[in-house]
């Protein structure tokens, strides 16, 4: 990245520099002036343009392709077909899983879902490229379709026997419990829908391919390019600097790169190819469609007996997603008994996707609208009914919890929203025509953990230079890495370079999951410790050194300054220090891998997702928690409803850096804000085609459907969950905010919605 | 479709740039992909989400449904052209300060928004900065963020 030389935040930011500083973003400069190159933005001589084709039906086989007109037009290069592209090799999944030997192909001539690429063109300039694809005719034999999981064929679905969890005997509990209220609950599609598209450029020499490629995961990418195309896995360069948003939906190599990379090795050219905003709602998939019931059964005094839970979401016709819909429902409260099932759904859609906390978003908005119906049956506090049964331990897993501050989240929470004025009836707070409601709802995500690698250099100049192949999408990876580089060697944080996004640089493994943050300042903290090591062992040993004659046994780095701890002696720049014994730099690789692992053991950690560690690994169930506190206004005529004002407290551990980490936070609660009010993908029950595809009618949040948040951090260090004690910030904060909303609509108009979005149709 | 190519000069940042481009060639498109200015973003392709958004003698426009060749003899201003001499514009400034933007893909757009709105005089409480900001989506959610930038920049322009 660009090295600028610009004010990080104001003066009130004392100590920003260091790890839990609030430094602004070191990529910031770059990006508020434009000259943050992202990876499609790379201007390559003679690069070609391609735009996909697409299936216009949802089941069905393509009968032909007429190409003849396309092909004659103006410019084009090259019309890709099923039967004109080259013959790749299937790649493995993201476990790992060894692929069936049989060949893969990008562009299909079976078509299971509305939107499939069937076809692409390649032309001198954008322009004709378009011009040209719609000049493609794919001619079809059309088979009836299941559109959605209300289609009546849908059926009851594939049993998942993984999600099943059960103690105690939850049905014979329920029914006899004093107190029991079941219902169902649903959300629909909903897409990540980053602001960058999803697009690549492709260029091949000889048997050596670069893609440069917004990327969540630059090694689990590059091992699918690689095996597609039967080169090795060193051969494949992703580059992705910068990328645009991901929410989930950019850690996987999808059938457009193939598609690319294909045309760049037939044209011998490198290939653009970016998808139009309409292809990105079917190019990939987002958040499964999902249906949950929850019946809980529970005494008088609102505690809870029994947990019985069903669920199901939707899959495609021939791939596997599992949202998983147990994952809070099964350690949020304290039960005896409890039962957990889940089936999924084969549908006409593109294989479903990982979108922002998958599993325990959805799964959140079960149990947490649940538990609130069960607080008015009983006539308890909403707020209170979470506190009676609180879950001390993890009723899952039977392990304590790392750390958990929900109470304390619940207790800061509360108190700055002044929930002790709210008054209980529904319908009973009111501004005129406008109904006020008042809802709780608590969130929670578990600590993904696996091992990453870095360099750290301190160059002749005394700056300090970091390399690792993970990214910055706007989680403040190179902030957060430049601040732990900065505090471990003592360097001031604007000495710092983090260059990220180069699978050329140590490895990192995804940024999913909230783990990056955690596995990264850890990686950047062992290879600065070592190079801080050499540095000062090199200024102790070397007879060269102005303080070998000092016999110390250490010295103290601070600002960029070496010293004596004990103040005498010499007092040297790191570049006097360098200069005087001859080094041009010093290197350190930190590796946080067990040290008897493998190049196998490190392959499979950076390329899949099969040597994460489990979150109840070893002694302890590692989570981060949070508690929302939501009002919204509902217009009692209209049945308009807007979120006015939300106050959520928060436990992700240790904050790396504050001010970025509050930015996340806020970030995940407005797309929660957008899932309980707007979101939702509309199928055309004719052909199965999403037809809200685009940002104009698949309604993502704006600047005027947001009100202020206040994220208020209830954090202590957890060192069970990382090395410097952070846990999950990333996808934390969307968990719970669409219950809160929902149980906040229902205290303002007494009815309750199950079914997102709460659109005002459902009010009226 | 046509082959023909006409001769567009377009005034960049005070650059003057004569292309020769086909008449269908977006404003959006000649910047980023044949004057390599891509710190003006393409989200939506249709004037859905306001990455595109540029200044078109001085009013915020979106580049993506402007033809290039709509801008002839018009002056153009980008992200690229908003610093002078290497200061920020107190709107940069003030998105740096208040962290408003995290992936940073609708930063330039909301950017040159935020310049107008406050020249527009539409800056006037957060209210009606919400409002006049709504044109630009922002998937990261960055909003209450931009609109403390927009009011700390539009004081400080203002005074």
């Amino acid at each position: 990245m660009t090295v600028h030389n610009m004010r990080h935040g104001d003066a009130s930011d004392g100590g920003a520099d260091a790890v839990g500083g609030r430094l602004s973003r070191v990529d910031g400069p770059a990006k508020i002036t434009g000259s943050a190159k992202y990876a499609v933005e790379q201007q390559l001589e003679g690069l070609a343009y391609a735009v996909l084709v697409e299936s216009t039906i949802a089941s069905g086989k393509v009968r032909s392709i007429d190409t003849a007109e396309a092909e004659a037009a103006p410019g084009v290069l090259k019309v890709l077909t099923p039967d004109t592209i080259i013959s790749l090799r299937t790649a493995s999944d993201w476990f790992g899983t060894p692929p069936p030997d049989k060949p893969y192909c990008p562009l299909a001539r079976d078509i299971t879902f509305s939107g499939q690429h069937v076809a692409a063109v390649v032309a001198e300039t954008f322009e004709q490229a378009v011009a040209a694809a719609a000049l493609v005719k794919v001619s079809y034999d059309e088979t009836p379709s299941i559109v959605d999981l209300s289609d009546a064929k849908a059926g009851d679905g594939i049993p998942i026997d993984a999600m099943t969890k059960k103690w105690g005997d939850a049905q014979a509990a329920f029914a006899s419990a004093p107190v029991r209220i079941c219902a169902a609950y649903n959300t629909p599609r909903e897409y990540q829908a980053p602001m960058e598209p999803h697009g690549l450029i492709a260029q091949w020499e000889g048997d050596k391919l670069t893609v440069w490629e917004p990327s969540q995961w630059l090694d689990g990418m590059a091992r699918t390019y690689a095996e597609w195309f039967g080169v090795p896995f060193e051969n494949v360069r992703l580059v992705s600097p910068y990328i645009g948003g991901g929410f989930g939906s950019k850690a996987l190599a999808l059938s457009h790169g193939a598609v690319a990379a294909s045309a760049a090795k037939m044209l011998g050219r490198p290939v653009r190819l970016v998808m139009t905003r309409p292809q990105t709602f079917t190019g990939y998939g987002g958040r499964a469609a999902t249906r949950q019931t929850v019946t809980i059964g529970a005494d008088r005094q609102g505690k809870i007996q029994s947990i019985v839970h069903r669920g199901i979401n939707e899959t495609s016709m021939d791939g596997m997603w599992v949202e998983p819909l147990g994952s809070v429902t099964s350690i949020m409260y304290a039960t005896p008994n409890f039962s957990s099932k889940q089936n999924v759904v084969r549908v006409n859609s593109v294989v479903p996707g990982a979108m922002r906390a998958p599993g325990e978003n959805p799964s959140a908005f079960g149990i947490e609208s649940a538990i609130d119906e069960l607080a008015y049956e009983v006539g308890i506090d909403p707020l209170e009914i979470r506190l009676r049964n609180y879950a001390e331990q993890d009723p899952h897993a039977r392990k304590a919890w790392s750390t958990r501050q929900l109470r304390e989240a619940f207790a800061a929470g509360s108190e700055r929203f002044g929930w002790e004025r709210r008054t209980p009836q529904p319908r009973s707070m009111r501004d005129g025509n406008q109904l006020i409601g008042w809802g709780v709802a608590a969130g929670t995500y578990p600590v993904r953990r696996a091992y990453g690698e870095a360099i750290v250099r301190i160059l002749a100049d005394g700056s300090v230079e970091v390399e690792s192949s993970s990214i910055d999408m706007g989680q403040g990876t190179y902030t957060i890495l430049a601040q732990t580089a900065a505090e471990t060697v003592g360097v001031p944080a604007d000495n710092v370079v983090v260059k990220l996004g180069d699978s050329r640089f140590p490895r990192a493994g995804v940024a999913g999951g909230s783990r990056l943050a955690g596995v990264m300042t850890g990686a950047v903290y062992k290879a600065a410790t070592s190079a801080l090591d050499q540095l000062v062992g090199l200024a102790i040993s070397d007879p060269r050194s102005p303080f070998h004659a000092l016999q110390a046994n250490t010295l103290v780095v601070a600002n960029g300054r070496i010293s004596s701890p004990r103040g005498d002696g010499p007092d040297l720049s790191i570049a006097e220090l360098l200069g005087s014994v001859g080094r041009d730099h010093i290197e350190a690789t930190g590796d946080t891998m067990p040290a008897n692992s493998t190049a196998q053991d490190r392959y499979k950690n950076y390329t899949t997702i099969a040597m994460a560690l489990p979150h109840t690994e070893g002694d302890y169930s590692r989570h981060s928690w949070c508690a929302h506190f939501i009002e919204v206004r509902v217009d009692e005529d209209f049945g308009t409803v807007r979120v006015s004002r939300v106050v959520s407290a928060l436990d992700s551990g240790r904050l790396y850096n504050p001010k970025l980490a509050e930015s996340q936070w806020k970030g995940g609660i407005i797309m929660g804000i957008g899932q309980a009010l707007l979101e939702e993908g509309i199928v055309d029950r004719r052909h199965g085609r999403i037809v809200n595809n685009n940002l104009a009618d698949y309604l993502v949040p704006t600047n005027a459907d947001i009100p202020d948040i206040e994220v208020i951090s209830v954090g202590i260090p957890d060192l069970h969950s990382s090395v410097l004690g952070g846990k999950g910030v990333g996808e934390l904060a969307i968990v719970g905010v669409a219950p809160a909303i929902a149980n906040a609509v229902f205290h303002a108009t007494g009815k309750r919605v199950r079914d997102l979005p709460i659109t005002l149709e459902k009010l009226i | 479709m046509t082959k023909t190519t006409i001769p567009v000069h377009l005034d960049v940042n005070g650059h003057r740039h004569t292309l020769q481009l086909e008449p269908r060639v977006t404003l959006l498109d000649a910047l980023r992909d044949r004057l390599g200015l891509t710190g003006t973003k393409k989200g939506c392709d249709h004037g859905q989400c306001g990455a595109c958004t540029v200044h078109v003698d001085g009013e915020r426009v979106l580049a993506c449904l402007t033809l290039a060749a709509q801008a002839e003899g018009r002056t153009v201003t980008t992200i690229e052209g908003l610093a002078r001499e290497g200061e920020l514009h107190p709107v940069q400034a003030a998105f740096l300060e208040q962290d408003a933007f995290q992936c940073g893909y609708c930063t330039p757009g909301q950017i040159m928004s935020a310049v107008a709105c406050i020249r527009e005089g539409h800056a006037g409480s957060d209210e009606e900065i919400r409002e006049y900001m709504a044109g630009n989506l922002c998937r990261c959610g960055a909003y209450p963020h931009i609109v403390a930038a927009v009011r700390q920049a539009a004081l400080e322009v203002q005074s």
